[in-house]
């Protein structure tokens, strides 16, 4: 298969005409207005929010009373600096940080080695398996929360951040196993076989194999697991009581209410809040899209 | 000494009903290079898998030397396996790829260096070293999975149908390089392979299967000259050789207007065992052309001009019906379509061949 993609590749003379009607290397005509109407109405709709939430964080209350729409005059960095002067907001940034970071990685690790003894493993109930972690996926964290406050609880792991991390890996796992499942499925069996001629044993491929094969897959669901941490809201509000073990939604929720009136300090502190992840994701985005599409060619 | 040895090998897939290797029996020597041949579904890729470790042996034993290897897995048992896709590692430069074997069994890595650009000069391929499989050719991933297979000086090689995913000028022009390496290094070489031509140019010695039954195993010579039955004269060979159920008559088999005679022992055997007619096996090659009108007479529906040779596909009567049957002919003098030839097959080159068992009759 890959041998015939070689010489297909091989076969093209350079210059030589791609088909259609030659016009591809002309500089590209405007498309219809309607489309590009309807495709910044949706940017606008997706980017305005945060962009008011970020820029709202340069103005000061009296300007977002006058002027709620407007650029700020002039630009105000004091509520940057005074949010990021602050030890509260670090402090949340850290848990917040140790709690993604925790369990991303238990993600990627538990869910990496649950899916490459589903994908290569041969044994019974192997399918009914695959479909218990499948059905994780119906069945939300937040159904599920008063059951699983009380199983915290009993654990004793009420307001700390082993609390929130445990049970995130846990409903973290549906997703890990469904994207890498046939992931870890499409390396042949052949490369398996010689593997274990030239002496690695199952676990040998396992690491030496498996491990580097699976980069773009163990990627997507890196940053799915890092995102979807971040941004989890519901987990925390149930788990975390003192503020020194907030993480930064609670933090929001938290500074929001206590300097309701200094609107434009809680759009500062919004806004660095989310920008992390959001960083996070528009950097890496183009291999989320990789992982999900992308299969090991031998 | 690192011949292998089957002994009643055999080898049932769960759940199938007939096992896909029955009883197999083969005694290879060392340095020899046997080719295993059949037509799909035979079990010569499950035979060799078995001797690699990755089937399960349900029966029997298989030997690498003096060491009986039946139940060890496939790192312990010291060979090498050439795939037909190539199984490189994706993610490993060539010399990687080539030294992976012995960077798990923990050899220093200046010596590691050293055989790989060994093996690679071997094989011409010093100057893709440093490259990873998606880069090279279908030719090149071939010599990149040989190279990984003689950089472990293993006991045995393994090969299952390596050249298959190669286009057909390189195929030939691999075949003849594979075989001659394997007699440079004197290693014991298993090789799978569909293709007769192949097993009978680069083999010492031919094991053809049918159905998970070992046929015949021998050299290629004696293979062509003494099939062993039916299946096998019909296997080996290309064209293949002439197969046809004729009636025993006084002096030979009758074909319509004409008696061949044949050898009479194979025909006494024949009648004794209360049989009334036996499969006439003439290769392609062993008809002589007769000018007075004596022979079998065949119409002549194609001619194949391959340049060196013609063969001529006719239509010859027995017993009232057509059959098929292929001659070779003078490529410079070929017949005409629809002309009626007559052929005599050269004496002492007919294969008799029991029409009910098929086994081979005449010695």
């Amino acid at each position: 298969m890959s041998a015939t993609t070689a010489s297909w590749s091989s076969v093209r003379e350079p210059g030589a005409p791609t088909g259609g009607r030659g016009n591809r290397d002309k500089p590209k005509k405007w498309g219809n207005p309607a489309t590009y109407f309807v495709a910044l109405l949706f940017i606008a709709v997706c980017i305005a929010p945060v962009l008011y939430i970020v820029v709202g964080g340069f103005r000061t209350n009296s300007q977002i009373t006058t002027s709620p729409a407007g650029l700020p005059r002039p630009w105000v960095t004091g509520n940057y600096l005074n949010v990021l002067s602050s030890n509260t907001f670090w402090g949340e940034f850290a848990n917040s940080t140790i709690v993604a970071l925790a369990s991303t990685i238990g993600i990627v690790v538990l869910g990496l080695m649950v899916s490459f003894v589903i994908a290569r493993y041969d044994f019974k109930l192997k399918g009914a398996m695959y479909s218990l972690f499948a059905a994780g996926l119906m069945f939300p964290l937040v159904i599920a929360i008063t059951p699983l406050y009380i199983m915290i609880k009993d654990l004793g792991l009420v307001d700390s951040l082993f609390g929130v991390i445990v049970p995130q890996i846990a409903f973290g796992l549906p997703t890990t196993v469904i994207i890498l499942v046939p992931f870890l499925r499409a390396i042949p069996k052949e490369i398996e076989e010689a593997a274990a001629i030239d002496g690695a044993s199952r676990l040998g491929f396992f690491f030496r194999m498996v491990l580097p094969l699976s980069g773009p897959g163990v990627v997507t669901v890196g940053i799915l697991a890092f995102i979807g941490s971040w941004n989890n809201y519901v987990l925390p509000l149930y788990i975390l009581d003192s503020q020194a073990n907030f993480t930064l939604p609670l933090g929001v929720q938290a500074f929001s209410s206590q300097y309701s009136e200094d609107t434009a300090k809680v759009l500062a502190f919004t806004s660095l809040a989310m920008l992390p992840a959001l960083i996070f994701f528009s950097v890496f985005e183009k291999r989320i899209v990789g992982g999900l599409t992308g299969a090991v060619k031998g | 000494m690192t011949g292998v040895i089957y002994e009643d090998a055999s080898c049932v897939y769960p759940g199938a009903e007939r096992p896909a290797v029955d009883k197999l029996n083969l005694d290879i020597q060392d340095g020899e290079f046997l080719v295993l041949v059949g037509p799909s579904g035979c079990g010569k890729s499950t035979s060799l898998r078995m001797l690699a470790g990755l089937e399960e042996v349900t029966a029997g034993t298989i030997r690498i030397g003096e060491r009986d290897v039946t139940h060890l897995p496939p790192k312990d048992r010291d060979i090498a396996m050439v795939f037909q896709n190539y199984a490189l590692y994706p993610h490993m430069t060539v010399a990687e790829n080539m030294g992976f074997a012995l960077k798990i069994a923990g050899v220093p890595k200046t010596e590691i260096r050293q055989k790989v650009e060994d093996a690679a000069k071997l094989l011409e391929l010093t100057e893709y070293l440093g490259r990873k499989p998606k880069a090279l050719s279908g030719g090149q991933r071939q010599r990149v999975a040989m190279g990984r297979a003689i950089v472990r000086e293993p006991k045995v090689f393994l090969m299952d149908e390596p050249l298959s995913n190669l286009d057909a000028k390189l195929r030939v022009q691999t075949r003849t390089q594979i075989a001659s390496l394997q007699r440079r290094l004197g290693i014991t070489t298993v090789y799978v392979t569909h293709d007769q031509v192949e097993a009978m140019t680069m083999g010492d010695r031919v094991a053809v299967l049918k159905d998970g039954l070992l046929q015949q195993c021998d050299t290629p010579r004696h293979m062509y000259e003494k099939p062993a039955n039916v299946f096998v004269a019909g296997f080996i060979g290309s064209p293949a050789m002439n197969l046809i159920e004729a009636p025993i008559v006084e002096g030979g088999v009758a074909f319509d207007g004409t008696v061949v005679p044949v050898d009479r022992d194979s025909l006494g055997q024949a009648s004794s065992r209360g049989e009334s007619s036996v499969t006439l096996g003439v290769r392609p090659e062993s008809f002589d052309l007769t000018s007075d009108g004596t022979g079998i007479a065949v119409i002549v529906n194609v001619v194949e001009e391959l340049g060196a040779d013609a063969f001529a596909y006719g239509t010859a009567k027995v017993g009232g019906g057509d059959v098929d049957v292929i001659v070779r002919v003078d490529a410079r003098n070929t017949p005409a379509k629809g002309e009626t030839l007559h052929f005599l097959p050269k004496p002492g080159e007919t294969h008799i061949f029991s029409t009910v068992s098929g086994d081979r009759l005449s010695q």
